[in-house]
């Protein structure tokens, strides 16, 4: 026992229980600071560049998608714009690019129908607002005209439109878009901005063929739009020639 | 017998005892089946004895009448005992609740009985045979079984009858019945004195109340007590068939009807009867020795201890009487020369029973209304007012429950004058013997006895009421103004406003298991201060929102008109704070609401998921209203196991629950937390501070001492398994940009830290891998809030991190160098902006954000960072490091001095900011860019011997914003400093501060800066002086008055609205500020 003690009170064997802890503690610190979690090439998929699709047939990946507030455009893998972030246009730097410009740059004609609607439903879930939530509901427009014709109609993509239509009317009623226009009347030759509201451009876009050269979601008489504008709770009164701009859409009562 | 028998206490004591002896007797030979037969006999007669029935029987001779017991002279010295909770009435019943809970009540109220010699009680509730044995086993108390038969209405034939109607065959036939079943249930309990039946009855012959009443004028009701009588009769008779060898009385009202009695009642052993004749029974006695000869016992008897006149509590009056009224019976018992039929009584009553009057309601209060009148109680009886007050009739007091739920007695003057009385045996003392004792009785000590008992009780029960504590009052007058104002308006510039506010503090004990306290505040005008200074959020503020409303004239259906509505004088009254605790056997439960609580870091919680919050004051800046929630700490063999779950369990938490549970394995002590988000937070922590998303966090902690001093610590995290499969981007070095999956591997995270005293220092090393989204919570410094390091910590995942720390000591001074090194798993990600050509989308990338994306790379940024701290403290009493050393310290001067150096070779991704209008999270949209940073700073406080006391903190930094990268790093300066003096009456303390950020952590948040910032704040102490301060809590709510003065510039870095494209120079307020504490 006496020798035990005087073993265990030298130096040397303090330094070596010492020299392990420090050894098993090091070893654990190496352990713990492992590499997982790291990623290289190897790891997830390339998207730096995107084909953005051509074709004009939409699967649509949620129910209410490209309707506000519904946000799973985001998670669709057809999607090429999941992961790109809409540049919103900003009061303050009017100048620097945003989501119109980007917008432009997607084929023109229904090849580019597609796409468009991708990059609008993105811009919507991103951020909810009238101008997103139109745009969408005219980019589903534009793929039911361009997937439909005299004999076959898309109704899918027609049903989606006209919910995107009424999404408008009643989560962004008092939504307005801005036009640039006429740079020859105005005097520092600089086209001059002005705002429509959005109620009337779905209203005319859904009144009117020559309003968006597309065909129309409600066939038949005009008035069925009124009928429809109704049941959505809203009145119409449709815009007159020559320049179609004094439509007035309202929200009856009750 | 039951087997219940056998859980009794005493009886396994007897068990043991024969077992013991078993066991010896079997190391000898056992020769004879004599000696079989006597150890079984040893075995089982303790039980055989407590099993006898005793044998009770009434004794007369020409001395007069005694009771026998087992052929023993037996007085009563007896009380009518019920138990009724406050709260409750007439319906409780006791031997509804668990065995253990009985034994408790049981035990307490007949051991205080027993204390005082009680020996018999009479209950209106019916004690279960297997109780009334055990009060008589364990404590020596004998119980009179007493149906009421009918008194207060009876079952016939499956319908209730109120009014029972004695003269009805059929019901005669079923209390006939029901009597004797009792009495066949009860024939055999050991304990049972004597049966004896109904209450007053003969007062309940047209009418009922549970209350004594007056007594009935007039004989209306004879003819109506003959059929009652005779039951009586019948009904002893039935009895005596079945138990002959008991006692049989009834409970008279008084002694009406005697004639009936002696005429109908001819089996009766003993007569029973309710008398309240003041402090002398009067005739009683000798009527009775002429008319029944018979023993005599009052079922119930005494006083109440509430004076009508005087409207209060009365113990003296009470005990007088019953005094008296001992002393006249032990003079009227055997052998005394006198009637000797007196054979003692049942006091009415044991408790006060707060159920009386009015019976159901008021339950929880003891009514003082007297509600009948009886002029011989001439100590308040007063002419044509009632006096007796039926809820005060207990020799004790109804006290509060005790730990066991069991509600305490206080014993009154009345409770030791009998235990005086019966202190003397009247069949052993002489007449000359009894007199001289009850006239030896030292009153006023009695009176002094109850009179403690019940200041004592008293002042217990003050503290269960939710009492006022005191509070303040705060007041000041305002002045604010700005270059631009002044100079356009002059003097009109200037605006003036005041404001004023008053905490009431309240604390409460309902019970001894449950108390706490609360706060509440209220508003006057407020005071507008702002921009310099914020209190109190926006509360009280007049709040004008943008409405829709339909216009007076409708000209277009459907269109609606743009209106802003003010609100005004809103949120004038809150709850400030509330903290109570219940304390139960196996755990404590504290509900928090705006209270100081701390970390766990001392317990396990290596990954901070259980922040502090005890920056009170700080949060009052925004009026929020964090920590709220409850707690739950096991006790005894569950004091491992905690539990905490709320809104708010920390500043800024989401809404969550988190248990934690400690065990020691393999010498290690560990530690289990889980913590789980079940929603998420509505608003920012403060005004601008981003809401994080609702997640969950499981860690596992190991911790091991050795004897050399040496510590290891290891921990394990899962987090935020939500966010498995989620999506990010991410770019490499040549720009190809890629998506990518969170993975079960990135919710992982392992930390180690190994701290040993190395050549007389105290170092530490640590190594923490993180995965993406292994988040834990805050980073705790080794000295706490006071720490100075501003080594990079954070809670956040992807990261590879290692630390390491060396406490060198030099006598008084400290000499702390740290290293930090950190490196992200994933980089954060630049700004590359999206495009279109020929129909191939090149889509970008944009810096992540903790809402969008599954994680982000914010101030978990890679970092590789070294400090020094030199700290000289020559009183270690008062360690530099505490918490509230600014108030504690006492060296002559003490001082640390150091700097950190931090490069970050990488930008971040984007922080986040809570923007109101949206009521969401927005984010910044750009990262800090890479920058190397450092701070310098120090501390030092002088205490001069003539008492004065100065504390100068000074910081030199070249640091970045938290989230606005916008204006760059910023290079600043700060000096903030306080002078106490005078005995710590006067206080002078404030900054300067250069090209820093604002006050609030929104600024630095915002980057915004000010070319000058000064504060001035004197304060005289009007209370106690700044000497009896221990914190800034205690120092903010102190009783002074003062003046505060703030100034600052402005440049293109200031918020917009304050610098005006350089029209305001300058913005200041002074207010003018009055606390008084009370």
């Amino acid at each position: 026992m006496m020798r035990n003690m005087i073993r265990k009170a030298t130096p040397s064997a303090w330094m070596k229980n010492k020299f392990r802890t420090v050894l098993f503690g090091s070893l654990l610190l190496a352990v713990a600071a492992c590499d997982s979690g790291e990623r290289d090439a190897g790891d997830g998929e390339l998207i730096t560049t995107i084909v953005l699709p051509t074709d004009v047939v939409l699967d649509l990946h949620c129910a209410d998608v490209g309707i506000y507030p519904e946000t799973c455009v985001l998670d669709d893998p057809e999607n090429p714009f999941s992961t790109t972030t809409i540049i919103e246009f900003d009061v303050n730097n009017p100048d620097a690019d945003n989501k119109f410009d980007l917008f432009n740059s997607i084929p023109a004609g229904p090849n580019g129908a597609k796409a468009r609607f991708y990059f609008w439903a993105t811009a919507l879930a991103q951020r909810g607002s009238g101008e997103n939530q139109f745009y969408t509901a005219l980019a589903l427009h534009e793929l039911f005209d361009a997937n439909s014709n005299a004999i076959s109609k898309d109704e899918l993509v027609r049903e989606q439109a006209l919910r995107a239509y009424r999404s408008v009317l009643q989560n962004f009623f008092g939504s307005v878009t801005v036009f640039t226009c006429c740079p020859g009347a105005s005097p520092t030759g600089e086209p001059v901005p002005f705002s429509i509201p959005l109620n009337e451009l779905t209203a005319d876009n859904l009144y009117r063929t020559d309003a968006t050269g597309l065909m129309r979601l409600v066939e038949g008489d005009p008035i069925l739009v009124l009928e429809l504008l109704l049941d959505w709770g809203f009145s119409y009164q449709p815009a007159t020639p020559p320049n179609f701009d004094n439509g007035v859409v309202s929200v009856n009562e009750g | 017998m039951t087997n219940r028998f056998f859980e009794f206490p005493q009886a396994n004591k007897y068990r043991k005892r024969v077992v013991a002896m078993t066991g010896l007797s079997l190391l000898k030979p056992i020769k004879s089946v004599a000696s079989l037969l006597a150890l079984s006999l040893m075995f089982f007669l303790p039980q055989a004895g407590y099993a006898q029935v005793d044998e009770i029987t009434t004794y007369k001779d020409e001395n007069g009448w005694k009771i026998l017991v087992n052929g023993e002279d037996y007085f009563i010295k007896g009380m009518v005992w019920s138990y009724s909770p406050r709260g409750q009435n007439y319906s409780y019943n006791l031997f509804g609740q668990s065995d253990d809970f009985i034994r408790k009540v049981l035990d307490y109220d007949f051991g205080l009985m027993k204390a005082a010699g009680i020996n018999t009680i009479r209950s209106f509730t019916m004690l279960p045979p297997e109780w009334v044995e055990y009060v008589y086993r364990e404590h020596g108390i004998m119980t009179v079984i007493n149906p009421l038969m009918g008194r207060y209405g009876y079952n016939i034939d499956g319908k209730w009858v109120p009014f029972t109607d004695y003269s009805d065959p059929r019901t005669r036939e079923i209390l006939i019945s029901d009597m004797a079943d009792f009495v066949r249930r009860y024939k055999d309990t050991p304990g049972v004195l004597m049966f004896a039946f109904g209450n007053e009855s003969n007062y309940g012959l047209s009418w009922s109340s549970f209350e004594i009443e007056n007594l009935p004028v007039g004989e209306q009701n004879t003819a109506k007590a003959r059929y009652l009588y005779s039951l009586y009769e019948e009904v002893i008779l039935a009895g005596k068939e079945i138990a002959p060898d008991h006692l049989y009385s009834i409970v008279n009202g008084d002694i009406q009807y005697i004639d009936l009695i002696e005429e109908l009642v001819p089996s009766l052993d003993v007569l029973g009867s309710n008398v309240y004749r003041g402090d002398s029974f009067t005739d009683l006695w000798a009527r009775v020795d002429e008319q029944l000869d018979l023993p005599v016992t009052f079922f119930e008897f005494g006083s109440d201890a509430f004076n009508a006149r005087s409207f209060q509590e009365d113990q003296v009056s009470q005990a007088r009487i019953l005094k008296e009224q001992w002393r006249e019976m032990y003079n009227k018992s055997y052998g005394n020369g006198e009637e000797g039929n007196a054979i003692g009584a049942f006091v009415f009553e044991w408790r006060d029973e707060w159920w009386k009057y009015l019976q159901t309601e008021n339950l929880d209060i003891q009514d003082t209304n007297a509600s009948w009148s009886n002029q011989a109680y001439l100590f308040d009886w007063a002419e044509g007012k009632n006096n007796m007050n039926e809820e005060w009739f207990g020799v004790v007091a109804l006290g509060l429950p005790d730990s066991d739920g069991v509600y305490t007695a206080r014993p009154r003057m009345a409770y030791h004058v009998l235990a005086e009385a019966f202190s003397i045996d009247p069949y052993s003392t002489s007449k000359a013997g009894i007199n001289a004792h009850f006239a030896g009785m030292n009153m006023q000590m009695l009176e002094l006895q109850g009179d403690v008992a019940k200041l004592k009780a008293d002042a217990f029960e003050d503290d269960r009421k939710l009492k006022f504590t005191g509070g303040r009052f705060q007041g000041e007058f305002v002045t604010r103004g700005n270059e631009q104002d002044i100079t356009e308006d002059g003097e009109n510039g200037v605006e003036f406003s005041d404001g004023q506010m008053i905490f009431l503090d309240f604390a409460f004990k309902p019970n001894e298991q449950l108390e706490g306290q609360m706060s509440v505040n209220i508003l006057g005008n407020v005071a507008r201060k702002r921009a310099l200074e914020f209190t109190y959020g926006d509360r009280g503020l007049p709040l004008t929102i943008q409405a829709q409303t339909a216009p007076e004239v409708v000209v277009t259906p459907g269109q609606f008109e743009e209106r802003e509505i003010t609100f005004e004088d809103r949120e004038r009254v809150e709850i400030y704070d509330f903290e109570a605790t219940y304390k139960a056997e196996d755990f404590d439960v504290t509900a928090f609401y705006h209270t100081p609580r701390f970390h766990w870091g001392f317990e396990g919680d290596f990954f901070g998921l259980v922040a502090e919050t005890t920056d009170i004051l700080g949060q009052d800046i925004w009026n929020a209203k964090a920590p709220s929630g409850i707690e739950i700490q096991g006790k005894n063999g569950w004091s491992n196991l905690r539990l905490v779950a709320g809104p708010e369990i920390y500043w800024g938490a989401n809404p969550k629950f988190v248990v934690k549970y400690d065990f020691k394995l393999a010498k290690f002590d560990w530690t289990f937390i889980h913590s789980e988000d079940v929603a998420r937070l509505g608003e920012g922590a403060n005004a601008t501070e981003a809401t994080i998303r609702e997640s969950r966090q499981t860690t596992l902690y190991a911790s091991r001492e050795f004897a050399n001093g040496m510590e290891l610590e290891l921990g394990g995290i899962i987090s935020a398994t939500e966010r498995i499969d989620e999506t990010f981007d991410r770019i490499d070095e040549a720009g190809n940009i890629y998506i990518d999956e969170i993975e079960f591997e990135d919710t992982l995270g392992f930390k180690a830290k190994l701290s040993f005293p190395l050549f007389g220092t105290q170092t530490y090393v640590s190594a923490h891998h993180a995965g993406l989204v292994a988040e834990g919570g805050v980073h705790h410094t080794v000295y706490g809030v006071t720490d100075p390091s501003k080594l990079p910590y954070t809670g956040l995942g992807n990261r590879r991190e290692y630390e390491a720390g060396m406490q060198m000591f030099f006598g008084n001074l400290m000499v702390f160098p740290r290293i930090l090194y950190r490196d992200n798993l994933v980089d954060a990600n630049p700004f590359v902006e999206p495009s279109i050509s020929g129909g191939i989308l090149s889509p970008g990338i944009n810096p992540r954000n903790r809402d969008a994306d599954p994680f982000a790379v914010l101030n978990n940024r890679e970092a590789r960072s070294a400090e020094i701290y030199f700290t000289w403290d020559p009183t270690g009493a008062t360690p530099f490091y505490d918490w509230d050393n600014e108030w504690r310290e006492d060296a002559r001067f003490a001082f640390n001095f150091g700097g950190t150096y931090t490069e970050f070779p990488t930008f971040t991704d984007s922080e986040q900011f809570f923007f109101e209008p949206t009521g969401a999270n927005a984010p910044f949209g750009v990262g800090l860019p890479e920058e190397d940073v450092w701070a310098l700073s120090s501390r030092m406080i002088f205490n001069t011997r003539n008492n004065t006391k100065f504390i100068v903190r000074a910081i030199r930094g070249f640091e970045q914003s938290t989230g606005d990268p916008d204006g760059g790093t910023r290079d600043y300066w700060e000096l903030h400093g306080r002078a106490i003096w005078g005995n710590g009456r006067h206080s002078l303390e404030g900054y300067y501060m250069k090209d820093a950020w604002g006050p609030y952590d929104f600024f630095r948040q915002f980057n915004v800066t000010f070319p000058e910032q000064i504060k001035l704040d004197y304060s005289l102490w009007l209370g106690g002086g700044l000497g009896g301060i221990s914190d800034a809590n205690a120092e903010e709510r102190a009783t002074k008055i003062g003046i505060r003065a703030l100034y600052r510039t402005a440049d293109e870095n200031s918020p917009d609205d304050e610098f005006l494209d350089g029209a305001n120079d300058y913005t200041f307020l002074t207010v003018l500020y009055f606390t008084y504490q009370f």
